[in-house]
């Protein structure tokens, strides 16, 4: 509440301008040298794949974490934005040619919008109540998409033609869709940083921490949130749309499915809730080990890869329940004690 | 007209099942304030016990129950102790995550030990009941008939006996509890082992209606979720009118409109009841809006 404050007396500066805690460091331009370097590395292609899903879903853990760490706004429905941005890039795409290139900022602003309408729906909820609401809205965008077939394709879907160009989005090497995702990621990065220091950052804190002090001191809690949804939703949405023209089909049972949805959590939860490292260090850990797990073991034991992740985070979030950042800082802080 | 008292009937009935295996959620959650998400893989590994006990020993689901019950709330005691008892004093999203891992850990275990093929238990009764104009399946019946008997005597429970009262203390003031001697962490371990108990007994009740397959629990616990904030988190009432309203809407509406849009309706009314009356029909007041689990 007295960051509130103090900022609003403080400066006029524009809402989302970095203003501390946002300088680059040494340890954040290692990670980014060593994400150029591998999507560059002439590696095996399922080592790229590798490398695309990481750096894809660890932006969209960070877009979580938007909504989810920074706002408290703990949500189990962002596949649904995620599936809308996949499909809105992708019909405007086969319906009217329109390239991606455009389609993925339209798939981002109609997630936004479906974001700002769920807080808004979900305002006066917290808790249980608010976790429960995000999913029962994100069923019902995956039945509407199931079953609105002559949009949707419905249950069989819409596959995008696998032509490689520039102005379809479609290539032919992985290297392309690594740079594509770590250029995605690394943006969503920036905005989370810029986010942190900003003073619309300190209102998101205000609210999570205490809504009726944070209004008291002036915060609109409801605009608040709804703003943190909506940017985390488009966020999500563009992840979307660029998940589309990775893997150039739309399944509704996968786009839009719960699983999905706590898969974006769960990542953001084992890394570290409310901190920008949290969400990357889960998923360049998770998704790694998840995927190999599953090439490995085959079909031999199928979801025993599941397994390993969950267990991971039961023990995760009962003995860190700040995560792998915070476990990290706690040894870190130790170190330098003694 | 003959058509539409069948459908409301049947999805009383049906809603009635759905009711008994949304009390144990209710309940926990009306005493720990913790949602339990693996509430569905609970049901999911109760409803392959039966078949199992079914297939091998050729006893029918029914039967089953007298050992699966005891199974799920030592199962459920288990749980408490290792996961949820540690989450209990930490933020409230430690509880919601951990108890989502546990939801996929079971799902995926499944997944390996069972494959993804669907099982199920011969019809036991093999007929319909005739009433007046209108035929139930027998199994139907006596599943509503369980369930009817399982919230009386719950009722009863949570009025009449020490335990009950001890319940209630624990839920209105668990501090003052504590202090006129209520064993307050075994409460929390009779209540959520008890709530396991009944997702055993609702997975006996289920096993000859519906097939059991390892993803069967996030069916399920979707419609747990509408039936307890239907009826308001934490009241047995409420989850037996829930139960009853959500069986009605799916019935009709799976006739009338389209059987894939009756999901779509209950979800719906769900997010109605969210924006319109938060704390459900007979919820805890304010128990929605003022995050009683913060």
């Amino acid at each position: 509440m007295s960051a509130a404050n103090t900022h609003q007396s403080q400066s006029t500066r524009f809402l989302f301008w970095p203003r501390r805690g946002s300088q680059i460091s040494i340890f954040e331009m290692a990670i980014f040298a060593g994400c150029i370097a591998v999507a560059m590395l002439g590696l095996s292609q399922s080592l790229k794949d590798i490398a695309v899903l990481t750096f894809l879903w660890a932006g969209l853990a960070l877009a979580w974490n938007i909504a989810g760490g920074y706002a408290g706004l703990i949500s189990f429905g962002h596949a649904a934005f995620f599936g809308v941005g996949a499909y809105t890039s992708t019909i405007l795409f086969l319906r009217f040619g329109l390239t991606p290139w455009f389609g993925i900022w339209c798939g981002g602003l109609i997630a936004a919008g479906f974001g700002a309408a769920l807080a808004i729906i979900c305002a006066r909820l917290r808790g249980p109540f608010f976790i429960l609401s995000t999913l029962a809205a994100a069923e019902v965008v995956r039945i509407a998409a199931m079953n609105w077939a002559s949009l949707t394709g419905g249950p069989e879907g819409l596959s995008i033609p696998p032509v490689a160009g520039v102005t379809n989005m479609v290539f032919a090497s992985k290297t392309a869709y690594a740079v594509m995702m770590l250029v995605f990621f690394a943006c969503v990065y920036v905005v989370t940083k810029s986010l942190e220091g900003s003073r619309y950052g300190y209102y998101l804190y205000s609210v999570r921490d205490d809504a009726d002090a944070a209004s008291a001191a002036g915060v609109n809690p409801v605009l608040v949130r709804t703003a943190a949804m909506a940017l985390s939703a488009g966020l999500t949405g563009i992840g979307g749309s660029l998940f589309a023209q990775y893997f150039l089909y739309l399944d509704p049972t996968f786009l839009i499915s719960p699983d999905l949805s706590f898969q974006f959590a769960l990542l953001a939860a084992v890394g570290g809730l409310g901190t920008a490292i949290g969400p990357i260090l889960g998923s360049f850990l998770i998704t790694p080990m998840s995927e190999l797990l599953r090439s490995y073991l085959g079909s031999h034991a199928a979801g025993l890869h599941l397994v390993i992740y969950s267990a991971l985070l039961i023990v995760v979030m009962l003995y860190f329940p700040s995560g792998i950042a915070g476990a990290i800082t706690r040894i870190a802080g130790r170190r330098g004690k003694s | 007209m003959t058509t539409l008292g069948q459908l409301v009937l049947s999805g009383i009935f049906i809603g009635g099942i759905y009711a008994l295996m949304s009390m144990g959620l209710t309940l926990i959650f009306g005493v720990l304030r913790i949602v339990n998400f693996a509430h569905g893989e609970f049901l999911m590994l109760a409803m392959y016990g039966a078949w199992a006990i079914t297939k091998m020993l050729g006893l029918n689901p029914y039967f089953a129950a007298l050992a699966i019950v005891p199974a799920m709330f030592l199962f459920g005691a288990v749980v408490h102790q290792v996961i949820v008892r540690p989450a209990l004093d930490k933020p409230h999203l430690v509880g919601v995550f951990a108890t989502m891992g546990l939801s996929i850990l079971m799902q995926n275990a499944a997944l390996m030990v069972m494959t993804a093929d669907l099982w199920d238990v011969p019809p036991i009764f093999g007929r319909s009941v005739e009433v007046g104009p209108f035929y139930f399946k027998a199994e139907l019946l006596l599943g509503f008939a369980v369930t009817i008997l399982c919230s009386l005597f719950l009722q009863w429970l949570i009025r009449s006996t020490y335990l009950g009262k001890a319940i209630r203390a624990t839920v209105q003031d668990g501090e003052a509890a504590m202090l006129m001697g209520i064993p307050v962490p075994r409460i929390f371990l009779i209540t959520f082992a008890s709530g396991s108990a009944l997702v055993g007994l609702s997975a006996c009740m289920m096993m000859p209606l519906f097939s059991v397959f390892p993803t069967v629990g996030l069916n399920f616990v979707l419609i747990a979720f509408v039936i307890v904030v239907l009826g308001g988190m934490g009241s047995i009432e409420g989850a037996l009118i829930g139960g009853m309203c959500l069986g009605v809407v799916q019935s009709v509406s799976s006739y009338y409109v389209a059987p894939a849009y009756g999901q779509m309706f209950y979800f719906v009314l769900f997010l109605l009841v969210m924006i319109f009356r938060p704390n459900g029909l007979l919820g805890q007041k304010g128990a929605a809006t003022i995050g009683i689990n913060d």
